[in-house]
C-alpha cells in the first residue's frame, strides 16, 4: 500500500471509524495497535523482514525499563546502543560494508522510531517524566501508523495525553468536516500537485543533458532548481496533512510539521517553519544541551553569541546528514548548518553595526523581508541538489552550462523568488482581509467546501480514472 | 517536558453547526462539482473537436483481404489532436493521390506495406513519410524512385493482413518491398478485423452485470473480492473515457516526457510488454506468430526475386526512452528491434535500423500526437530522413551503388 494513496486514506478512515465505536481507552488503543500491525503487514507481508526492527524496538524498550527501574547510569549506554544499532541498520556509507546485514529487512519509519525511542530514553533518564511506559504503550507510541512512515515526531506525553485520556478529545461535525477537508487537501498535494511538479522537474533534468540551444538550457536549469522545493513541500506536507487529519479523527492531536515555510524571511526562520518537529527535536536534544555544555566550559560573554552560531551549525549539520547515508548528505548537512550559521552571524553583525533598534527597523522593512525571503528560498533550492541528486547527476547538471550562466540562473532565481513570493504574500493578505463577522471569507466553511470539492474531484479523476502514478513520499526513505 | 504545538486548540471547542448548513454545505459541494465538471467538459469540447471518420472508406469485414480501402473513396476525418485530414483512396484501394500504373523503364519502385504509421494516419498525404521518402530517395540516390504505399490502418496492417494482400505488392513488380512494422502490428499479429470489445455496445447496467458475473466466476476468493470491488470503478471509467475532459487531461499529462513514461511503463503488458527485457508469455506467442509470417512473406518475396526489407518504427514511449538514454533495469527499448532483426535475417530478409537515430533527437515524443500516439507531420519527416539514411547506407546494394554514382553526388545535375 502506498503511503498517501486512496487505499491508505480509506484504511485510515476505516481505522478512525472503528476507533470511534467506543470511547474506552482499551478499545481505542486496541484499534490503533491492530491498525498499525495491519499497516505494517501491508507494507511488507513477510514477517521475517521485521526481525531487525523488532530487535531495535526491544533494545530501546530494554533501555527504557532499566531507566524506569532507576538505573540512571544506563542512560548513556542505552542511547549509545540505540544510536549504533540505528546507524548499523541504516547502513551508513562510512561504515565498512562487511558488517551490515545482507538479507533484506524492513526499515521504513526507522528514523522516526529512532527519534521517538531516544526521546523516551532521554526524558526518562533525566527524570523529567515519571510516568510508567508499559510495552503496550511503547509499541503504540513507536508504531502508531499515522506517524510511522514520515512523522511528524510526536512527544510521548502529548501522545499519551490524547490516546490514554479517560475522556477523549471532542469530535463533532465541524472538526470532522475540517479533517476531511485537510485529508482532501493533502491527497491533492501529494497525488496531483507533487506529481505535476515532479514531472516538470524530471523533464527539466532530462533536458539538461540534451543538445538544446543555450536559452532552453538556461530555462531548464531555472526550472530544475525552482520546482524541487515546491515539489518536496507538496509531497511531504500533503502526506503530513493526511496523517494529522486521520489521527485527529482517531482523537489524537499530532504536532504540526509545516508553517508556510516559503514565507520565511531568513534561513533561521525557515527551519522554524519546515519539518518543525525534526528541528524542534534537534534543538531540544542537541542544540540546547550542547550550548549549555559549551557555555559552562567557555564562560566568556563575548564568545557566547559565537558558541550559539557553532551550536546552530552542529544542529543543522546533523539535520542534513540524518537525511541520508551517503557523502551527498554530508554536503547537504554542511550547507544547512552553514546557511543557518551564516544567517546567525549576519544577524549578529548587523546588530553590532546598526544597534539593536536599527537592526529591528531593518528586519521589519518590507523590501528587506522580500529579498530575505527570496534569498532563503534560493539557498534552500541550492542545497536541495545534494538532497535529491547523486554526485554523477550533480556533475552532469553543473557542467551542462558554464559558471557564468549558472550565476545568472541563481541571480534570476533570487530575483524571481523575491518578486513572486512577495506577490503571493500580498495576494494572500489581501484575500484574507475580505472578512465577515465570522472571520475571513476564504477560510469559512462554505469556501472550504468549495475548495475541497474541487480539489477532491480533481484528485480522484487524476488518481483513479487517469491512473497517473505520483512519486512516493520522499521522506519515507529516511 | 517542553510542550510541542499540539494542533489547533479550536478543535477542542466545537461550535455547533447551524441546521441550514446540513443542507447548504452538501448543496455547495454538489454545485461546485457540477460546475467544475461541466465547464471543463465544455472547454474540452471546444479545444478538442472531432468529426468524420476514415472508417467510412474502409471495408472492415472481408476475411479474404483483412481491412482494406474502398477504391475511389474519399473521407475527411478530424480527431481531437489533429487538423482535418483527407483520406483519398486510388482505384487499387490504397491511400494515394495517383494510380499505381505500370513501371516505366529506369524507375526504382518500392512498395511499402505496413499499418497506420506507414499509411500516414492523422497527417495529410503529402506530409506522410511515404511521400517524403520517395522524394528523399530520389534526391539522395539520383535514381527515379517511386513508392507505392500499400499500408493500411488498423488491423489492415497486421502481419496476417499484410500476408493476405501481399499479392498486390508483388503484382506491382517492385524492386524492393519495404515492410514497416510497429509494436502494435506484432501484438495484433493475427488480427484482420477490428476487435469487437464487449464494452462497445453495452449499457452501464449491462456492463455492471457482466463484470459482476466475471468476478463471481473467479476461483480464488481474494480475486473475487478484488474484482467485485473494482466493478464500480470500471463502470465509471468506461463512461469517463467517453468524455472530452478525459482526453484534455490525458493530452496535457502526456506532454510531460517523464510523467508520460512513468504512466506508460506501469500500464498494461499488451501496450508496453515489447519493452521488457523478459517478454511475457503472451508477447513470446505474438513474436512466434510474427516469425512465421515473416518466414512466409520472405519466401514469397524471394520467389518473386524481390528483396524484402523490414524496419521497426518506434512508438512514442520507445522513442522517448531511446532519446533519454536511460531506462529501468527491466526495460530495453531495443528489445523488439533485436527480436525482429533476428527473425527477418534468419529467413534471408534484410533488416534496417532506425531506432538508433532517435538517440540524437531531443524530446522525440513531441513528434507524436500525445494521446493518439501516431507520428505528427514533423515525426513523419524525421522517420522519412532516418529511413532514407538507413536505405542508402549500404544495406540495399542497389540504392548504395546509386548513392555513389556521380549523378547523385553532383548537386548541379
Amino acid at each position: 500500500m502506498d503511503t498517501a494513496s486512496f487505499r491508505f486514506v480509506l484504511f485510515g478512515l476505516t481505522a478512525a471509524l472503528l476507533s470511534n465505536l467506543s470511547s474506552s481507552r482499551l478499545w481505542r488503543s486496541t484499534v490503533l495497535l491492530l491498525a498499525s500491525m495491519v499497516f505494517l503487514g501491508l507494507l511488507a507481508p513477510i514477517p521475517l523482514l521485521f526481525l531487525p526492527l523488532t530487535e531495535f524496538l526491544l533494545l530501546g524498550y530494554g533501555g527504557l525499563v532499566l531507566l524506569q527501574r532507576g538505573w540512571s547510569k544506563s542512560l548513556v549506554w542505552s542511547i549509545l546502543a540505540v544510536v549504533l544499532a540505528y546507524v548499523w541498520l541504516k547502513k551508513y556509507a562510512f561504515l565498512p560494508e562487511g558488517i551490515f546485514l545482507h538479507s533484506p529487512y524492513f526499515t521504513v519509519g526507522l528514523s522516526y522510531i529512532f527519534f521517538r525511542v531516544l526521546h523516551l530514553l532521554i526524558e526518562t533518564g533525566d527524570g523529567n517524566d515519571r510516568r510508567h511506559v508499559g510495552i503496550g504503550a511503547y509499541l503504540l507510541y513507536t508504531l502508531n501508523f499515522t506517524t510511522l512512515v514520515s512523522g511528524p515526531i510526536q512527544r510521548y506525553d502529548e501522545f499519551a495525553q490524547d490516546q490514554f485520556a479517560h475522556q477523549p478529545i471532542g469530535l463533532g461535525p465541524r472538526v470532522i468536516g475540517l479533517q476531511l477537508e485537510r485529508i482532501i487537501r493533502g491527497f491533492f498535494k501529494v497525488n496531483v500537485l507533487a506529481m505535476l511538479l515532479h514531472a516538470v522537474q524530471e523533464d527539466a533534468l532530462a533536458q539538461m543533458s540534451q543538445p538544446l540551444p543555450l536559452t532552453l538550457k538556461l530555462f531548464s536549469a531555472f526550472r530544475l532548481a525552482v520546482v524541487y522545493p515546491f515539489f518536496l513541500y507538496a509531497n511531504f506536507s500533503g502526506y503530513i496533512d493526511i496523517v494529522i487529519a486521520l489521527a485527529r479523527l482517531m482523537r489524537v492531536r499530532l504536532p504540526e510539521n509545516f508553517d508556510r515555510p516559503f514565507a520565511a524571511s531568513s534561513f533561521l526562520d525557515f527551519w522554524n517553519r519546515w519539518h518543525i518537529t525534526l528541528s524542534t527535536w534537534l534543538k531540544t536534544y542537541v542544540y540546547n544541551p550542547l550550548l549549555v555544555a559549551l557555555m559552562r566550559r567557555i564562560p566568556s560573554l563575548a564568545l557566547q553569541p559565537f558558541l550559539g552560531v557553532f551550536c546552530f551549525f552542529v544542529t543543522f549539520f546533523l539535520i542534513g546528514i540524518w537525511h541520508g547515508r551517503t557523502s551527498e548528505f554530508v554536503i547537504f548537512g554542511v550547507l544547512q548548518g552553514g546557511g543557518v550559521a551564516i544567517n546567525k552571524l549576519w544577524q549578529l553583525g548587523l546588530t553590532h553595526w546598526l544597534g539593536r533598534k536599527g537592526y529591528k527597523v531593518l528586519a521589519n522593512n518590507g523590501v528587506y523581508i522580500a529579498f530575505g525571503r527570496g534569498l532563503t528560498f534560493s539557498w534552500f533550492a541550492f542545497t536541495l541538489f545534494w538532497f535529491w541528486a547523486n554526485w554523477k547527476q550533480i556533475g552532469r547538471i553543473a557542467t551542462a552550462i558554464g559558471i557564468v550562466e549558472w550565476l545568472g540562473v541563481w541571480l534570476a532565481i533570487w530575483l524571481c523568488a523575491t518578486a513572486g513570493l512577495a506577490m503571493w504574500e500580498g495576494l494572500r493578505t489581501a484575500l484574507l482581509s475580505i472578512k465577515t463577522a465570522e472571520g475571513p471569507v476564504l477560510t469559512s466553511r462554505y469556501a472550504l467546501v468549495v475548495y475541497a470539492s474541487a480539489l477532491g474531484l480533481t484528485a480522484l479523476v487524476v488518481t483513479l480514472l487517469l491512473d497517473q502514478p505520483a512519486p512516493e513520499i520522499i521522506y519515507k526513505a529516511f | 517536558m517542553t510542550p510541542f504545538n499540539a494542533g489547533n486548540p479550536e478543535d477542542c471547542q466545537e461550535k455547533k453547526l447551524p441546521p441550514r448548513d446540513w443542507i447548504l454545505l452538501p448543496l455547495i459541494s454538489l454545485l461546485t462539482i457540477g460546475l467544475l465538471a461541466g465547464s471543463t467538459e465544455l472547454i474540452a469540447r471546444r479545444m478538442f473537436s472531432r468529426t468524420g471518420t476514415l472508417y467510412d472508406c474502409l471495408v472492415l469485414n472481408d476475411p479474404s483481404t483483412g481491412t482494406r480501402g474502398i477504391p475511389g473513396c474519399v473521407s475527411r476525418e478530424k480527431i481531437e489532436e489533429t487538423q482535418p485530414v483527407e483520406y483519398r483512396f486510388n482505384s487499387s484501394g490504397y491511400r494515394a493521390e495517383t494510380e499505381f500504373g505500370p513501371k516505366s523503364p529506369g524507375t526504382y519502385r518500392i512498395v511499402m506495406v505496413g499499418s497506420s504509421f506507414a499509411m500516414g494516419y492523422r497527417v495529410p498525404v503529402e506530409e506522410t513519410f511515404a511521400a517524403r521518402l520517395q522524394a528523399e530517395l530520389s534526391q539522395r540516390t539520383g535514381l527515379r524512385t517511386e513508392l507505392f504505399n500499400e499500408a493500411m490502418a488498423g488491423s489492415g496492417g497486421s502481419p496476417r493482413s499484410v500476408s493476405l494482400r501481399f499479392k498486390d505488392a508483388l503484382a506491382a513488380k517492385p524492386d524492393l518491398i519495404l515492410w514497416i512494422l510497429t509494436f502494435w502490428d506484432v501484438s495484433h499479429v493475427s488480427s484482420i478485423m477490428p476487435e469487437e470489445t464487449p464494452a462497445g455496445h453495452e449499457t452501464s447496467i449491462g456492463r455492471t452485470r457482466r463484470l459482476v458475473k466475471e468476478a463471481l466466476a473467479r476461483k480464488s476468493i481474494v480475486e473475487m473480492v478484488r474484482d467485485l470491488s473494482d466493478v464500480p470503478l470500471k463502470v465509471v471509467r468506461v463512461r469517463w473515457e467517453m468524455t472530452r475532459t478525459a482526453f484534455l487531461l490525458q493530452h496535457f499529462l502526456n506532454e510531460s516526457q517523464s510523467q508520460y513514461l512513468r504512466a506508460y511503463l506501469i500500464g498494461s503488458d499488451s501496450n508496453n510488454g515489447f519493452l521488457k527485457t523478459e517478454p511475457s508469455a503472451e508477447w513470446q506467442t505474438w513474436l512466434r506468430q510474427s516469425d512465421s509470417y515473416a518466414e512466409e512473406l520472405q519466401a514469397r518475396a524471394a520467389a518473386a526475386g524481390v528483396p524484402l526489407v523490414a524496419v521497426l518504427v518506434p512508438d512514442r514511449a520507445q522513442a522517448a526512452l531511446i532519446s533519454m538514454g536511460a531506462w529501468p533495469a527491466d526495460i530495453d527499448p531495443f528489445k523488439l528491434d533485436d527480436e525482429l532483426r533476428a527473425m527477418i535475417v534468419r529467413h534471408g530478409g534484410i533488416y534496417i535500423d532506425i531506432l538508433s537515430g532517435f538517440r540524437n533527437i531531443p524530446n522525440p515524443e513531441h513528434y507524436y500526437f500525445p494521446v493518439d500516439g501516431h507520428p505528427n507531420a514533423e515525426g513523419q519527416r524525421i522517420i522519412s530522413r532516418l529511413l532514407a539514411e538507413a536505405l542508402t547506407g549500404g544495406a540495399i546494394p542497389a540504392l548504395k551503388v546509386a548513392a555513389q554514382s556521380p549523378a547523385a553526388k553532383d548537386p548541379d545535375r
